[in-house]
């Protein structure tokens, strides 16, 4: 064992003769950041919400707004610079499997750069994630997702608040409303309403809208939310998500568990790419290993557990380094089947240039998937054709995608009838609601979310490392609150992040089982020794100070 | 020779202003707050990956070398790649800019033709009752913020009356050979009229408060009152000779027009969907794209010192009274 030098010593007495007065300490102002009121109406109502609970415990909080590429600079990329923060996670199909949430958030591992930005560390939750990614029996496993939800309920490492819900609706005089499917967490903008939505009449285009440009129509590159919708109908995977949420057979016919860390995947017969060419095997194989070789770097996490490959007749066997219990959503459901005469080449020359694979755009993207890529107008439409050869043809004709920045304009063209399906709406619902009930021709759809808004805290950073101080903080506000005044009651409490749109793995006691209120929380406080001098909020005695300015 | 001469030293002039433009871009964008890397926040983003991004974009080398490479690259014609499209700047600056020409072009045409006539109208019709109506109108219409005056004619002309599409430049689906194709449809100027209105409203003020001054400047002078004298028509009067003469330093501000104009064209492509260059802007710099904002600022601000050069060059062409020393 080193001993202490000398000066170490005289430093560290030095240190505790100025920095320790008799006397405890008032907690010093506590920044809490959200992002403009034009761009996140309900994030900036709830921060303020929230700031004037925390007021009243006697702490003094400084609201700072920021837009979102500032915030990534100044919280995501430095991690002990900041106090608190609102945050959000959007939900995703691939997000139906709580692995993702439950342990990139919260591990250790991913503190110092990963997601777990706030530096959440503790070994029993660490243990609890670990196990579940091994547990191939779901009901074993679900046991140990409700566990580590109370774990973290316990905890609070994050300040939960609600999962939102989203705003749809559609024309239902050009489509049959039985037809539109409600996938779990996601709503109706997905593809199992692309392929089944029937129409009435003479109009058979979907013609939806978004608000975001089309980044890319790549196959190995994650570009964004809008782009992922043309990727998933244009592509095959061997998996899909079910409308249940949980992942089905797709391009694959059947799979099957050989052991723990092997699975057998037997390919659909009669396959064809949008080119003529069929759909092979050694495509698939080809598939996996693009997504793997470094010139898709968003993809590679999602093959990192796949030792080797093989293939036999139409069977293609996986091994994998470790029992995955989300193999199935997280590897089989979301890489893309692409074409290896197309995209072998492409692979080849990108491994000799400092570009990667996302910078390759096809002019007309092939895939094998029930749409065909028609055509793209930069920042105005994408065009797909129902590919009628799909074993899971579409009823519809085309699928237009309209690029409409201007929110209220799309609902408005929704009236209009420019555009029959509002799959992209951020605005007040409660316009939406007055504008169905206007019109008998529009049928709105609202859905909760996989994702959710939280206020996350700093644990790097005093009084954030305590336990007891953020329980006492997030008990201060009643989510219903929350709820009603900033998200006008389109959104459910919450205190878990894994969403009761998922049912099997939520853990509902979390979220029955909380007590909020300002007297409360002045009691959890008190209870751990903070006391209120003058109106403002000191440590326990002993507690010193660290950060103040 | 000397006009040759003249032109000679204005290009270099520009040239000059361009590197200046070019110089501030870059270093504005990389002294803003913000993170290129914002957009691609995700669980399952791992440092490995940041580190790769961040170099991929050359955001690890030292300013002064980017800046090295930026200029080095932009003289060979290349405008750099963009860090959230993955696309050459060049290309998409280059497809988007038609469709801020033409809306830009086309409104301030309309606004001039409009502002024109009716300011030399105004101005013969000087203290009367029309004037007195009209001129507090126009000031008005000149005041309203063209998101609100966009807003207002969607709500109007599209989803009250129907008469024209709220979005886009073509009805969804609609397939076109060639942009020429597509500006020579019918449907292409139905759905440029409510963008068009919106801005020729937003910009006929200055036009015509300027034609109406200059005319009543011109029509106090003795070859007007000359043109009376001899009997002409009052019709004869105010076009003829007093209108051609006041028509110049108008001329000349329709150029600088432009360079706001694209200024205005950002609000107005937001709300009513149009893919110009305004709105690729707007999103690149929140993105903190640098590359595809400052190929977009670049494009614009080529344009305006281009019309500026016009204007000059027009003006002492239109009247011969301007020397150029």
């Amino acid at each position: 064992m080193k001993l202490p030098s000398i000066t170490t010593m005289f430093a560290a007495m030095l240190s505790y003769a100025v920095l320790t007065p008799a006397a405890a300490e008032e907690i010093r102002t506590i920044n809490i950041v959200t992002r403009p009121q034009a761009a996140q109406p309900a994030e900036f109502q709830f921060t303020q919400l929230i700031a004037q609970e925390w007021r009243k415990l006697g702490l003094d909080v400084n609201v700072q707004v920021m837009p979102w590429e500032q915030m990534i600079q100044e919280i995501w990329f430095s991690r002990d610079k900041w106090d608190t923060t609102a945050w959000q996670m959007v939900g995703r199909p691939e997000r139906s499997d709580p692995d993702e949430i439950v342990f990139n958030l919260f591990h250790s591992t991913t503190a110092a750069k990963g997601f777990n930005f706030i530096g959440y560390n503790n070994p029993e939750y660490d243990a609890l994630v670990e196990a579940q990614r091994v547990a191939l029996d779901p009901a074993v496993r679900r046991d140990l997702i409700r566990q580590a939800q109370t774990l973290l309920a316990e905890d609070q490492p994050n300040m939960m608040l609600a999962h939102p819900q989203s705003t749809y609706a559609f024309n239902n005089a050009v489509w049959d409303a039985a037809t539109i499917v409600d996938q779990s967490g996601i709503g109706i903008r997905n593809t199992w309403t692309y392929l089944e939505m029937e129409p009435l009449g003479d109009v058979t285009d979907i013609i939806l809208n978004s608000s975001d440009n089309v980044t890319a129509i790549n196959p190995l590159y994650i570009s964004g939310g809008t782009d992922s919708w043309i990727t998933e109908l244009v592509y095959d995977r061997l998996m899909r998500i079910g409308a249940d949420g949980l992942p089905q057979p797709w391009a694959a016919e059947s799979y099957e568990w050989i052991d723990d860390t092997t699975i057998t995947v037997t390919l659909r017969e009669g396959m064809m790419w949008h080119d003529g060419m069929p759909v092979t095997p050694e495509d698939v194989v080809f598939s996996f290993e693009a997504a793997g070789s470094g010139e898709a770097p968003m993809y590679g996490p999602f093959v990192g557990s796949i030792a080797d490959m093989s293939i036999d007749g139409m069977d293609i066997t996986f091994s994998l380094t470790e029992p995955s219990a989300p193999f199935l959503t997280a590897s089989l459901s979301k890489i893309n089947l692409i074409p290896m005469h197309i995209w072998e080449p492409v692979i080849a020359e990108q491994l000799t240039l400092e570009t990667n694979a996302e910078s390759f755009q096809e002019p007309a993207p092939i895939g094998s998937g029930p749409y065909r890529f028609g055509s793209w107008t930069l920042n105005e439409e994408v065009v797909l054709e129902a590919n009628a050869e799909h074993w899971a043809a579409p009823k519809a004709g085309r699928w237009i995608l309209r690029i409409v920045p201007n929110v209220e304009a799309a609902l408005g063209m929704l009236r209009s009838g420019e555009i029959n399906f509002l799959s992209d709406f951020p605005g007040d619902p409660t316009v939406v609601v007055a504008a169905a009930e206007e019109d008998p021709n529009l049928t709105a759809v609202f859905t909760v979310d996989i994702g959710f808004r939280y206020v996350a805290f700093n644990h790097r950073r005093p009084p954030f490392n305590d336990t007891a101080f953020r329980r006492a903080l997030s008990a201060s506000v009643d989510r219903r609150l929350i709820v009603g005044a900033a998200f006008r009651g389109f959104a459910v409490p919450s205190n878990s992040v894994v969403s009761p749109a998922l049912g099997f793995w939520h853990n509902e006691e979390t979220v029955e089982g909380m007590e909020a209120g300002v007297e409360l929380a002045q009691q959890m406080l008190a209870d751990a020794g903070y006391e209120v001098v003058d109106g403002r909020l000191n440590y326990p005695e002993g507690v010193s100070e660290t950060l103040g300015e | 020779m000397k006009a040759i001469t003249v032109i000679c030293a204005r290009l270099l002039q520009t040239a000059f202003v361009l590197l200046a433009v070019i110089t501030i871009l870059f270093f504005m964008f990389r002294l803003m707050p913000g993170s290129p890397l914002a957009a691609y926040i995700d669980p399952n983003f791992t440092p490995e990956q940041q580190a790769t991004l961040m170099a991929r974009f050359g955001l690890d080398q030292p300013l002064w070398k980017q800046y090295l490479i930026y200029l080095r690259n932009l003289l060979q014609g290349d405008l750099g790649e963009s860090f959230f499209y993955r696309q050459s700047v060049a290309e998409r600056v280059l497809a988007l800019l038609p469709n801020t020409l033409i809306l830009t072009f086309t409104s301030l045409i309309v606004a001039y033709i409009f502002g024109v006539l009716a300011g030399a109208y105004l101005a013969w019709k000087r203290g009367s009752v029309v004037e007195q109506i009209c001129l507090p109108l126009v000031l008005t219409t000149r005041a309203m913020p063209e998101f609100w005056l966009g807003m207002l004619l969607l709500a109007v002309f599209s989803f009250s009356l129907g008469w024209f599409p709220a979005g886009g430049t073509r009805e969804p689906g609609a397939e076109y050979g060639s942009i020429w194709a597509l500006y020579a449809s019918a449907d292409f100027w139905r759905h440029m009229a409510l963008p068009v209105l919106t801005l020729a409203i937003y910009s006929q003020g200055l036009p015509l408060l300027l034609m109406r001054s200059n005319m009543m400047d011109v029509m106090r002078e003795d070859f007007v009152t000359m043109a009376r004298i001899k009997g002409l028509s009052t019709f004869s009067v105010v076009i003829r000779h007093a209108a051609r003469n006041a028509l110049l330093p108008v001329m000349t501000s329709f150029a600088i027009a432009v360079g706001y104009q694209i200024q205005g064209n950002v609000v107005v492509e937001t709300v009513f969907s149009w893919p110009g260059l305004g709105r690729e802007l707007v999103r690149a710099v929140q993105t903190a794209d640098y590359p595809l904002a400052q190929g977009a600022f670049l494009m614009i601000a080529v344009v305006v010192i281009l019309m500026n050069l016009v204007a000059d060059l027009l003006y002492a062409a239109l009247d011969p009274r301007v020397t150029r020393d």
